[in-house]
């Protein structure tokens, strides 16, 4: 996994990497991945917020 | 529209398993959510904030060719406006359809108003292109 710091640029090329997941649909864990996405050919969101159990 | 939303937080899978059945808040949650509790994928996007261990309130847009197309990051304190982030993701798909045109700050959705073939043509004259 690329050890990116600080951001990137509107127009780059998004690192690929990879995320474990809990699943709500599957009920179970699984891993969220940038090429899979690139892959499947689908748009991604990636929505960042502080902390479960708090007040989003 | 074809598109995939994946929640990420430095909690870890578990915590979020255990949220999710806790908070009924989020019993229509669909999407999956992603556990980031190294910090490696946030300081990628740069909202992990050092002090807190903790990722700032930033939402990133990404098209299928893994191109990053729209971010916007907030602080602790200020929600995100769902509606925004529908208006540019519609943006994005309209655009990458109809790449000779450009969406201004007042399109909301298909049908409203773009700017076609922006050029010297148009360079002083965008209200007029505006109007049409």
């Amino acid at each position: 996994m690329a050890a990116a710091c600080c951001g990137l640029k509107l127009g780059a090329k998004v690192p690929d990497f990879q995320l474990t997941t809990y699943d709500p649909v599957k009920d179970d864990f699984g891993t969220f991945s940038m090429q899979e996405q690139i892959n499947n050919k689908r748009w991604t969101i990636l929505f960042f917020y502080p902390a479960d159990f708090t007040f989003v | 529209m074809g598109c995939d939303i994946v929640t990420v937080s430095t909690d870890t899978q578990f915590v979020h398993l255990a949220w999710k059945k806790s908070e009924k808040e989020l019993a229509n949650v669909r999407y999956p959510m992603a556990a980031d509790p190294t910090g490696t994928v946030s300081r990628m996007f740069g909202v992990y904030d050092d002090a807190t261990g903790l990722a700032l309130r930033g939402v990133f847009i990404v098209n299928p060719e893994g191109t990053l197309l729209n971010a916007e990051i907030n602080f602790y304190n200020l929600g995100r406006n769902i509606d925004e982030l529908l208006r540019k993701f519609k943006a994005n798909i309209y655009m990458s359809r109809k790449t000779n045109e450009v969406c201004p700050s007042k399109w909301k959705d298909e049908g409203d108003k773009t700017l076609v073939n922006p050029g010297a043509k148009m360079v002083g004259k965008v209200h007029e292109a505006l109007q049409v």
